[in-house]
């Protein structure tokens, strides 16, 4: 049978999530959705009884159409190998708020972290919010949608002119083509 | 005043004839063109055939070296190093980067123009730079260093409001240094 291991996986987390949807992607890889505040209580279970003791990374994605946020933790088991992805969605908003989960797994304080400074997702009863690897940023969150990398580079940095007599004929050229 | 800056003493002279073949280099090797350095260093290309020689320490370094992109947080480091080395001090900017952004050009945490925050003695063009390149660029400097030209340090001292406004305004705020400009700037009588 195809993918055996994988449905034994969901055939044991399915009764206690009835209304998650479990999808297998390929070989050893779960995806699974579920609402956001069931995600504390399935993390819990996946360390202390389905054996995913490892916390690969948490990632999340800005979608701005939704006006939500993505969480995405992946969730690595040694023994069987095999990668699950709990996705949930929380409301998009200038300080988005969720649980931490780094009571269970000490590595999530980096990765929530460095959400919070890339996307402004705070989460609350995590012991360190503070800045991360942009210490020196004052501007938004900039991995947002709505945060425009160019227009903000332009307005904020001085920039070099050049406009040799070379180049000008190569310039015209280009925009002629386009 | 501005001829009296451009003359040279006989002691200044004979210590530019000095000071140019025993140049120590401390490089800043943030960006990827740190790759092409130890070629240069080792006996392919061999810098110290010219008296060039790395350097672990700032305050024993003439050549602050930057390869490559600059972040706003290795921007910091770079201004806390360079006000430590010991005067005369020359920056180098290495590639395409520190030019004038490079391919980081719409980045929103790389700094575009290296000069705008350190004086910024010589460039060397291109992304990245061969070995040949960074020797001609050093010899460049040394002729400029017999020549009594290589004065960029100094404008460090005498624009230090222009330097220091970028500095706070990348920052936003004064950033704590350990070094009295305007103090080192009276001392080396430099208005």
């Amino acid at each position: 049978m195809e993918y055996e291991l994988e449905n034994s996986i969901i055939d044991k987390m399915q009764p206690e999530f009835p209304e998650a949807a479990f999808t297998i992607k390929k070989a050893r890889r779960v995806e699974v959705k579920m609402s956001s505040d069931k995600l504390y209580n399935f993390a819990v279970r996946m360390q202390k009884k389905w054996n995913f003791l490892h916390l690969s990374a948490i990632s999340c994605v800005d979608w701005l159409q939704d006006n939500e946020f993505e969480l995405i933790y992946h969730f690595w088991n040694y023994d069987e190998k095999v990668l699950v992805m709990a996705k949930i969605r929380i409301p998009r908003e200038e300080e988005s708020h969720f649980e931490t989960i780094s009571n269970l797994w000490q590595p999530a304080k980096f990765f929530e972290r460095d959400i919070h400074e890339m996307f402004g997702v705070y989460f609350d009863g995590s012991e360190d919010m503070e800045r991360f690897i942009l210490t020196e940023w004052h501007g938004p969150p900039p991995m947002r949608k709505d945060f425009i990398t160019r227009e903000y580079a332009l307005n904020f940095f001085h920039y070099r002119e050049y406009d040799p007599e070379w180049l000008k004929d190569m310039t015209a050229a280009g925009e002629a083509n386009e | 005043m501005e001829e009296k800056l451009t003359q040279r003493s006989v002691w200044e002279k004979i210590s530019n004839k000095l000071s140019k073949r025993s140049l120590w280099m401390l490089h800043y090797c943030t960006g990827c063109g740190a790759i092409e350095l130890p070629p240069t260093m080792t006996a392919r290309f061999d810098m110290e055939r010219f008296g060039i020689s790395p350097m672990v320490t700032p305050r024993q370094a003439d050549i602050l070296l930057i390869t490559g992109y600059l972040s706003v947080k290795t921007l910091k480091r770079v201004v806390l190093t360079y006000e430590q080395m010991q005067a005369p001090k020359y920056v180098v900017g290495f590639g395409s980067c520190t030019i004038n952004g490079g391919m980081y050009w719409n980045s929103y945490s790389t700094m575009k123009c290296l000069d705008q925050y350190l004086p910024v003695e010589t460039y060397i063009a291109g992304c990245m730079p061969r070995p040949e390149a960074i020797i001609a660029s050093f010899n460049d400097l040394i002729a400029k260093i017999d020549r009594g030209e290589a004065n960029s340090w100094k404008d460090y001292y005498k624009n230090y409001d222009f330097y220091k406004a970028n500095q706070d305004r990348t920052f936003e705020g004064p950033i704590e240094t350990y070094n009295d400009i305007k103090a080192d700037a009276a001392m080396f009588n430099i208005k």
